[in-house]
């Protein structure tokens, strides 16, 4: 579990470190589409190089990306096999029972693989390089038209900035309440279901007994400085349009543009 | 001197069992620094709430800057008061230390380029500018303590309310917030008032106020009500180090007077002493 | 039988193999014998409550042993077969009031001894018996805890852990956040356990005022390595070396130090108001016999 990096953030200042957020989510989308456009090797290769390319331009150890992608690989792995055992077509290589193996179900099992590691990939370069809090950003850009019909995404904004605030303040109450109960002689994770669903009782009462109080003191501090609501303020923090994110475009569009040229 | 907040017979319950204040009046001089000190549940708490509009009481005037506390003045009121509460989590609203201390202005609509320009003037004054990136798990209790000071100065309040903001910090922490708090006062001319069960904290007050179940029970200077030591401690309170210290030896027959002395002078005085002899 | 509590070269790393890994305890050699009273001292993040949580198996250590009485826990433990240790060490954590969850505060109380196997009735005895332990009424036995005063809530926590009849007390910073009055009654309540039920204290505090009146060893710890063991005068002699850690003196050492340096002349370290009292009587007779 711990080796997963997917849905971590690593602090850096690299080059995709630096792009506005809502580009980095925008282009991830537009990478994912190109992705199911691409449909023979010479597609799969450019769509590989450009994704090299972003790990590489995000400066992050290329072991620590690899290792970091690896217990996602059986997973991939299934749906391979799943894909080369129940896919028809093709000159037959095996067949025993309802499974058969056939050429082009070896090729598209091959195609299914890289695609989905392409598609790990880029999301795992979006989240190492963009805290949750810059998404949230970058989210609340890209939905912003819909303020018109009265939809209230700078509440939901600031809700969720807060949110993710009190994530490690959170963790780290949950962590001393389970070893307070701990040394008060409660098992988490062991015994019977009934028994793990006992002791989560002792667990999730202080939790979010203190997650209550939290709240009530931090809306009480945070109307002591004045606010009042969310659509009536300015914004301190914002995400410029960079060279860096034009750059990116550019290059994304052509990739597509000659993905949409050479493929089949 | 003015009184730059006045309270006139407020009465204040949260539920019908428990009346919090019944008939309370109180002041606050322009310039002063004063501690409101009592045991926990004396109401002390709740009275900074109440001056601020965080609570709604129920009969009463309350006045701050000339300004009565109503609806309509309410956010008027709230600019001229920062608090500083207790547990410094509590009140960190921001992703991040820059980002917290711009709260207050974003709240008030002022444009960008001001308040990046406001952060990190205000950041600078409290020592945490290095600190700008950091998010709040990475601080200590008293560093988010000078977090919270800074998005207080950044919009430039008269009073501030320190409501046992030490009270959660180590004794590191706990003098390094006061010495920031007096020095600030100095240089600003602000109003204190801080809330407080430290004794310590309450000697460097011009004046302090005991509180004892939602009553003021005395209205004096600290030099004073040390002298008390038997009410202090009737009321669930220290009593400070040198006022124990000047007791013993009295009881040794040294001759130490009567009248309180802080630190500086009962060393002073037993110096003296000493070289006269 | 009161057990000793040995470390012996106990290093403790933090998130192991990751690129945040960091050593929190390193190389950590120390004896807390049993009945001792043990104050562990130092600036926050030195380690302290990493410390502490290895006595009972919170924590295991990355290399080395930790020994308590007839229990081993090094880094091949599992989480198999602790209840006995962990109720023979009870674990009072900071702000512990925040852990309770039971609708009454005696059910909260039994809490802990029944985990441990105990009857409803055997359960029922041993929390009456902590309740008053800790100077609660009775009546408030059918009381919600959320009900009560913060100071009253912090006491039903610390109930709820000596129901377990625990011979090793561990307390991380137990008056954090009270007033005088609580403050004095939780240190009264400690020192009474101590000296009545002989049980052993170790106790992670702020409060040098406390530790010169009730500690007999002193740890001092920083950047997770233990810097000293001693008793508190030997370790408040050296001001410069207490400053070095980041720690403040007693307020009667303090005191002392800035009346020597008004040229006062003052003879050892005093700690405590009565120690203080004495050293500048005797100066001021001293002078005058002469």
């Amino acid at each position: 579990m711990n080796n997963l990096i997917l849905g971590r953030y690593l602090p850096g200042n690299s080059f995709i470190h630096q792009m506005s957020p809502q580009s980095k989510l925008l282009l991830t989308f537009y990478f994912v589409a190109i992705i199911f456009l691409a449909n023979n090797v010479i597609t799969y290769a450019i769509l590989s190089v450009l994704i090299i390319a972003a790990i590489l331009l995000s400066g992050i150890s290329v072991s620590f990306f690899i290792k970091g992608i690896r217990p996602m690989i059986w997973l991939i792995i299934f749906t391979v096999i799943l894909q080369i055992l129940f896919s028809a077509g093709g000159k037959v290589l095996w067949h025993w029972g309802p499974f058969t193996i056939t050429q082009l179900g070896l090729v598209n099992g091959g195609f299914v693989f890289v695609r989905f590691l392409l598609i790990i990939m880029i999301s795992t370069v979006l989240t190492l390089t963009t805290s949750p809090l810059a998404i949230a950003d970058g989210v609340q850009t890209i939905l912003k038209p819909l303020k018109k019909v009265k939809f209230p995404v700078d509440t939901l904004a600031l809700m969720l900035s807060i949110a993710l605030r009190f994530v490690p303040t959170l963790m780290d109450e949950m962590t001393t309440i389970m070893n307070a109960q701990r040394s008060r002689g409660v098992d988490f994770g062991s015994g019977s279901l009934k028994q793990r669903i006992k002791t989560a009782v002792p667990l999730l009462i202080p939790l979010f007994t203190g997650a209550i109080n939290h709240a009530e003191e931090l809306s009480t501090a945070m109307e002591a400085r004045g606010f009042t609501d969310s659509e009536h303020r300015s914004k301190y923090r914002v995400y410029h349009w960079q060279v860096k994110d034009t750059l990116t475009w550019v290059v994304f569009l052509l990739v597509g543009g000659l993905i949409f040229f050479v493929r089949k | 001197m003015a009184n730059i907040i006045t309270v006139d017979h407020l009465s204040f319950e949260y539920n019908e069992k428990t009346p919090v204040f019944k008939d309370l009046s109180m002041a606050v001089k322009a310039g002063e620094w004063l501690a409101v000190i009592g045991q926990n549940g004396s109401g002390k708490s709740t009275l900074a709430k109440l001056i601020d509009g965080l609570l709604e009481f129920d009969t009463g005037t309350i006045t701050v800057g000339g300004l009565i506390l109503n609806y309509e003045n309410l956010a008027a009121i709230r600019d001229q008061i920062g608090i500083v509460f207790q547990n410094p989590d509590n009140q960190f609203v921001g992703a991040t230390v820059e980002e917290d201390v711009a709260f207050g202005l974003e709240n008030r609509q002022v444009p960008r380029e001001q308040m990046v320009k406001l952060v990190e003037k205000n950041l600078k004054l409290v020592n945490m500018w290095n600190f700008k990136d950091r998010i709040p798990a990475s601080l200590s209790g008293g560093q988010k303590q000078r977090v919270a000071i800074a998005g207080i100065l950044a919009v430039e309040p008269q009073i501030i309310i320190l409501d046992e903001a030490t009270s959660m910090l180590d004794p590191l922490g706990r003098q390094d917030i006061i010495q920031l708090i007096r020095q600030l006062k100095a240089e600003r001319n602000l109003t204190v008032i801080s809330i407080t069960h430290d004794i310590n904290e309450a000697a460097l007050a011009d004046r302090v106020l005991l509180l004892n179940q939602g009553e003021v029970v005395e209205e004096t200077t600290p030099a004073q009500i040390f002298e008390e030591t038997d009410k202090l401690t009737h009321y669930g309170l220290d009593t400070p180090f040198v006022v124990q210290l000047a007791q013993r030896l009295r009881d040794q027959n040294i001759p130490i007077p009567k009248q309180y002395m802080d630190e500086k002078e009962l060393i002073q005085w037993l110096q003296t002493y000493n070289s006269t002899k | 039988m009161a057990a000793n509590i040995q470390f012996d070269q106990v290093s403790y790393t933090y998130q192991a193999g990751s690129p945040e890994a960091h050593e929190a305890l390193s190389d950590v050699s120390l004896t807390i014998s049993a009945d001792s009273y043990t104050a562990i001292i130092g600036h926050t993040g030195s380690g302290k409550s990493t410390l502490i949580q290895h006595i009972n198996a919170l924590l295991k250590p990355t290399n080395g042993t930790v020994t308590v009485g007839d229990f081993t826990i090094d880094n091949q433990t599992t989480n198999k077969n602790l209840r006995p240790l962990r109720k023979q060490v009870g674990m009072v954590f900071q702000f512990p009031e925040k852990q309770l969850f039971e609708e009454t505060v005696i059910k909260d109380i039994m809490f802990g001894p029944k985990n441990y196997g105990a009857s409803d009735e055997e359960a029922l005895q041993a929390g009456l018996k902590a309740m008053d332990l800790v100077g609660l009424p009775q009546k408030y036995q059918d009381t919600a805890p959320l009900d009560l005063s913060g100071g009253q809530m912090r006491r039903v926590a610390i109930a709820g852990v000596l129901a377990m009849q625990p011979e090793i007390l561990i307390l991380d910073e137990p008056t954090a956040g009270l007033d005088p009055r609580g403050h004095d009654e939780i240190m009264q309540l400690v020192q009474q356990l101590h000296e009545q039920q002989h049980m052993t204290i170790v106790v992670v505090t702020h409060q040098m005022d406390d530790v010169i009146q009730a500690a007999d060893q002193v740890v001092v710890m920083s950047a997770g390595t233990v810097q000293k063991v001693g008793t508190p005068a030997q370790i408040f002699s050296d001001k410069k070396w207490v400053k070095q850690m980041q720690l403040t003196l007693p307020t009667s050492t303090a005191f002392a130090a800035k009346l020597k340096a008004a040229g006062f002349p003052l003879m050892d370290v005093p700690l405590g108001l009565d120690q203080l009292t004495m050293a500048i009587t005797q100066t001021l007779r001293g002078d005058s016999h002469e």
